[in-house]
C-alpha cells in the first residue's frame, strides 16, 4: 500500500526542546560561587524529559540536575550530561562549537562501540550544556546540545501510525503493564514482541546477548519483533533519542539494513495507558555510512529560529538589589491599591531631593524619603561625624565617628545605600556662606565656590530641604530656591519645639499679599522662613555659650518634626496644583470639611506651617503670607540677586545689616520703635 | 456570629495528605512536601505546563503553585510562579493577562503581591490572606476538606484546573 515516494522519505527526528527551571539558575550560581569558582571543569548533572503525550519535546533541568543521583518522576527519563560553564563571556564565544560536539560525539561513540549501550541503554542518552553566568548582572547565557550522529540515513517505510493498528487492546493493557515493570534505566530503549495471546517486553540485553545469537546478525521474527523506545516526541515523528538507538543497532549489526525494522514510539497518557503511541517502519539505506566518517549534530536551535545561544536574564528575580527594590516599592503600591487609589506612585521616584544638612534632621528626612520611595537623595554638609552623634542622627554609627570621624555629607549617603542599594544618592562637602559672617580675602574664592556648589545643586533638585542647624544658615539656599522656583521645605527645632514649613515660591504673577477675605493662601504666595521675622539674620553663635551650640533638643522633636516635613512634601507632590496647593487659614479638623475635595489633594489638605510643641504635645498650623520686604524671598532682594549676583551676596556675608537697609527693613525698625522686642523674639528660632 | 479562628499545623497537614491522596488517584499532580525539623514549612505543590498563545506565538511556559500555611493568620496560603523556556519568571502584569477570568486590574494586584516565599525562600507571588481568613472562616464547618474549599476559593484567579472529583 505504500507508494514509492513515501518509501523513500527520510526520517525526521523531532528535537528536544531544552527548558530550564529558576532553580537551576540558582543552584548553578550557588555551586559556581562557593564550590567551582574559577574552575572551569565540565560538570556531570542530570536533565531529563518525559514520555507522556500531552507534552511536546521538552528537556528540563532544574536545581536537582545538580544532585549526583538524579530524582525520579512518574514518567520521566533521566538523561546523564555535561554542565561546561565559561568563565569569561569571550570563551563562551570563541569556543570552536562544531568541534566541541564532534569531540563530545567521537567520546559517546567509543562507548558505544564497546557495547555497554546493550546492557545499560540510557547510555545512549546524552547532552551537554555550554554556558556563561554573568553574576553582577545575573545574565545566563546558554546553549543546549543533543549530540547526535548525522548518519546513518534512515528512510520511512511508510507512514507512522497507531500502535492500534498493531495491538489489540489487551495487548496494549499487558503492554503498558510490562513497559511499567521495566528498571528505569531500560526504558528508553527495549524489545517488544508480540505471539497470538501475550505481550512480551524484554530488555535489550535479554534478547540481543541471547545464547546462540551471532555477534554480527540478528536473528529475529521482524514481523512480530518491534524495538521500542520512551518517545519524547507528540506529534507524528519520532523524537531525537531513536536517532542515537539506531546508528548503535545498524553499527551493530551490518546486515541489518536488509530488513523492516518495526519501532514503537512508547507515549503514555496520565493513567499510564500506550494507546497514543506510534508505530514507525524504518529502513536503511543500502550503503550505510559509517558514522566515523561523518559529523555530529544537535545544537538547539534559540528562539529566534537560529543556531546561537539563549539569554535568560534572571535580574528581576535574583538580583538581590533589584529584589530589595521592588520589596520596598511594594510597600507604596499596597498604599496605592488597598487605601489611596490615586496616589501617584512615579512622582516620589522622579523627584530628586537635596538635604541641607546631615545632622539629626537630615538623618531622618533621608529615612523618612526612603520610606515614601524618594529615589533621589543628595546631602550637602561640611561636618564630620563626632562621637556624640550616632545615637541621634540615625544613619551614622559608631565606626563613622572614629578617627576624626568621616565627613557627615558622604557618610550619609554611603549609609543610606547600606540601606536600600538601588538609590541615587552622593555627598557634597560645602559650607553654606551666612550673611553677617564676614568673609576676608583668603576666604573669598572658597565662598565663591561654595555659592556655586550650592547654585548648581539647588538648580540640579526639585525640593530643597532645608535642615541646617543656625538661622542664617537657610538665607542663602532659601533665596536661590526662591528665584529658581523650587519647592523648598524648611525645618528648624528649640529645645522641645519644632517648626516645619513649606515656602512659596518666587512668582511674579503674584501681587502684593493675598486678600484677606480669602480663607486660602495659594501656595506660590506663602512665606518663607524669613516673611515673619523682621531682622535680618546675625550672627546667632556669637553670643551663644559652649553647650547652646550644640543640639539642645529632647530628641522626638527632631525625629517629628522631619517626618512631617516628608509627610508635607508627600501631601504637596500628591495635591493636583504641587507647590501651588492652596494653605487654608484655621485649618482643623472641623473646618477639613468645608475645604472643596478638588483644594485638598489625594492625602488631605496641606497646612502652611506646623509648630509643635513638645512640652504641652501640641501643635498649631499657621497660615502666612509672604512679605514684600522679606529679606530672603521678596522681590526687590531676588532682583538685587538677579541683577548683581556674587557681588551682592559677598556685601550680605559682610553686613549684618545690608539686607535691612536693602529692603527698607531699618527704616521700619525705627518707625515701629520694636527693635527691643526684635531683639528678644531671635531666639525662638534658634534651631540647633 | 462565633468567630473561629484559622486552623492548626496540624489540620493543615492532615487536610494536606487527604489532599494529595485523590490527587494521586487523579494524577492531579499534586504533592506534599512534609518537613521534619519545621512542621510549619511543609507545603504541597504542583507543577504543570501551560500553553500561551498571543498574537499567534505558542509559547510553553511553566507554572508552580505551592500551598503553605501561613502562621499569623491561620490559613493555608496560595503562592505560585510562572516562568518561561529559559527560566526566567513572568511578571505579574504578564500573568494578569492570562488569568482565564477577567478580573479587574486594582482589584487583581491588591491581592496577589510578590513577596520572598516564607517557605521556599525566593520570589513567588503570594495571594494575600487576610481575605482567605474571612471566607474560610465561614466554610470551615461546612468543609469536608479545607485544601479543597481553599482551592475552590483561589482557582478562579489562575488556569488552575480542579477536577470535581476532589469534591466527591
Amino acid at each position: 500500500m505504500s507508494s514509492l515516494e513515501e518509501q523513500t522519505e527520510i526520517i525526521q527526528y523531532v528535537p528536544f526542546m531544552s527548558f530550564v527551571h529558576p532553580s537551576f539558575w540558582h543552584t548553578l550560581t550557588e555551586q559556581k560561587l562557593d564550590i567551582d569558582k574559577l574552575n572551569e571543569n565540565s560538570k556531570q548533572i542530570f536533565g531529563r524529559f518525559t514520555y507522556r503525550s500531552d507534552l511536546g519535546s521538552i528537556f528540563e533541568v532544574d536545581g536537582t540536575s545538580f544532585n549526583s543521583t538524579p530524582e525520579n518522576e512518574q514518567f520521566y527519563l533521566n538523561v546523564k550530561g555535561k554542565l561546561l560553564n565559561k568563565n569569561t563571556i569571550e570563551d563562551f564565544k570563541n569556543i570552536d562549537k562544531a568541534s566541541l560536539l564532534n569531540t563530545v560525539g567521537e567520546a559517546l561513540w567509543k562507548e558505544i562501540k564497546n557495547r555497554k549501550w546493550i546492557e545499560d541503554p540510557s547510555t545512549l542518552l546524552n547532552f551537554i550544556v555550554l554556558s556563561f553566568a554573568d553574576l553582577k548582572k545575573f545574565h545566563y547565557f546558554y546553549w543546549f546540545a543533543f549530540p547526535a550522529p548525522s548518519q546513518p540515513t534512515i528512510y520511512l517505510g511508510e507512514k507512522s501510525t497507531s500502535i492500534s493498528n498493531h495491538f489489540k487492546k489487551e495487548q496494549l493493557e499487558s503492554l503498558a503493564q510490562a513497559f511499567k515493570s521495566l528498571d528505569l534505566e531500560q526504558k528508553c530503549f527495549f524489545v517488544v514482541t508480540k505471539s497470538d495471546s501475550v505481550v512480551i517486553v524484554e530488555t535489550l540485553a535479554e534478547v540481543l546477548l541471547k545464547k546462540g545469537f551471532s555477534k554480527d546478525i540478528l536473528e529475529l521474527d521482524f514481523t512480530n519483533t518491534y524495538f521500542g523506545f520512551a518517545d519524547s516526541s507528540n506529534s507524528n515523528n519520532p523524537g531525537w533519542s531513536l536517532r542515537l538507538f539506531l546508528a548503535a543497532i545498524f553499527d551493530l549489526y551490518q546486515n541489518l539494513h536488509k530488513n523492516d525494522l518495526k519501532i514503537i514510539g512508547l507515549r503514555c497518557n496520565s493513567n499510564g495507558g500506550v494507546e497514543n503511541s506510534l508505530i514507525f517502519t524504518i529502513k536503511a539505506s543500502q550503503n550505510i555510512q559509517a558514522v566515523e566518517s561523518a559529523g555530529w549534530v544537535g545544537w538547539e536551535r534559540n528562539d529566534k529560529g537560529n543556531f546561537g545561544p539563549k539569554l535568560a536574564n534572571m535580574s528581576a528575580s535574583m538580583d538581590p538589589v533589584k529584589l530589595a527594590d521592588t520589596a520596598s516599592d511594594l510597600n507604596i503600591k499596597l498604599m496605592k491599591w488597598r487605601l489611596v487609589p490615586d496616589l501617584n506612585v512615579d512622582i516620589m521616584k522622579t523627584t530628586k531631593c537635596l538635604l541641607l544638612g546631615a545632622g539629626t534632621l537630615g538623618c531622618h528626612v533621608a529615612r523618612n524619603l526612603l520610606a515614601w520611595g524618594f529615589r533621589h537623595v543628595t546631602f550637602i554638609d561640611n561636618g564630620k561625624v563626632s562621637y556624640s552623634n550616632p545615637t541621634r542622627q540615625v544613619l551614622f554609627n559608631y565606626q563613622d565617628s572614629l578617627g576624626g570621624g568621616r565627613m557627615k555629607a558622604e557618610a550619609a549617603a554611603d549609609n543610606l545605600k547600606l540601606i536600600l542599594p538601588s538609590i541615587h544618592t552622593q555627598g557634597i562637602v560645602a559650607h553654606i556662606p551666612m550673611p553677617g559672617h564676614p568673609i576676608g580675602e583668603s576666604l573669598k574664592n572658597e565662598t565663591i565656590n561654595n555659592v556655586n556648589l550650592l547654585t548648581e545643586a539647588i538648580k540640579e533638585h526639585d525640593v530643597i530641604f532645608l535642615l541646617l542647624d543656625t538661622r542664617e544658615a537657610r538665607w542663602l539656599p532659601t533665596l536661590i530656591a526662591a528665584h529658581y522656583g523650587k519647592i523648598t521645605i524648611n525645618a528648624a527645632l528649640g529645645f522641645d519645639s519644632y517648626l516645619v514649613m513649606r515656602h512659596g515660591i518666587s512668582d511674579s504673577t503674584a501681587t502684593g499679599d493675598a486678600s484677606h477675605e480669602n480663607s486660602f493662601i495659594p501656595g506660590g504666595q506663602l512665606g518663607c522662613y524669613f516673611c515673619n521675622d523682621v531682622t535680618a539674620p546675625g550672627n546667632s553663635v556669637k553670643d551663644r555659650t559652649l553647650d547652646q551650640q550644640c543640639t539642645v533638643t529632647r530628641p522626638g522633636a527632631a525625629a517629628v518634626a522631619a517626618a512631617l516635613a516628608v509627610e508635607l512634601l508627600a501631601a504637596m507632590l500628591q495635591h493636583p496644583a504641587g507647590v501651588q496647593a492652596p494653605a487654608f487659614y484655621n485649618l482643623s479638623s472641623e473646618t477639613e470639611n468645608d475645604i472643596p475635595l478638588d483644594m485638598q489633594g489625594v492625602l488631605g489638605p496641606i497646612p502652611h506651617s506646623i509648630r509643635g510643641f513638645l512640652h504641652s504635645f501640641q501643635s498649631v498650623l499657621p497660615t502666612c503670607a509672604k512679605f514684600k520686604q522679606c529679606i530672603a524671598c521678596s522681590d526687590v532682594v531676588i532682583n538685587k540677586y538677579k541683577e548683581e549676583g556674587m557681588e551682592f551676596l559677598l556685601r550680605v556675608f559682610n553686613s549684618g545689616t545690608y539686607l535691612e537697609d536693602v529692603t527698607g527693613l531699618s527704616e521700619l525698625h525705627l518707625a515701629a520703635e520694636m527693635t527691643d522686642m526684635l531683639a528678644l523674639s531671635e531666639d525662638d528660632d534658634d534651631d540647633a | 456570629m462565633s468567630i473561629k479562628n484559622g486552623i492548626t499545623i496540624e489540620e493543615f497537614i492532615e487536610s494536606c495528605n487527604k489532599f494529595c491522596e485523590i490527587s494521586e488517584r487523579l494524577s492531579d499532580g499534586w504533592k506534599f512536601y512534609g518537613n521534619e525539623v519545621d512542621k510549619y514549612k511543609s507545603y504541597i505543590k504542583k507543577c504543570s505546563f501551560l500553553q500561551q498563545v498571543k498574537s499567534d506565538i505558542n509559547t510553553l511556559l511553566r507554572a508552580e503553585f505551592v500551598i503553605f500555611y501561613n502562621l499569623s493568620y491561620g490559613v493555608p496560603s496560595f503562592s505560585f510562579n510562572v516562568w518561561n523556556s529559559s527560566g526566567v519568571l513572568l511578571s505579574l502584569e504578564e500573568i494578569r493577562q492570562m488569568s482565564l477570568i477577567s478580573i479587574n486590574k486594582d482589584n487583581f494586584f491588591s491581592i496577589i503581591t510578590q513577596q520572598e516565599h516564607p517557605v521556599l525562600l525566593r520570589p513567588y507571588f503570594v495571594i494575600h490572606p487576610c481575605h482567605t481568613e474571612v471566607l474560610l472562616r465561614e466554610l470551615k464547618e461546612v468543609s469536608k476538606n479545607i485544601i479543597v474549599t481553599f482551592l475552590g476559593l483561589v482557582t478562579p484567579l489562575l488556569r488552575l484546573d480542579l477536577p470535581f472529583e476532589y469534591g466527591l
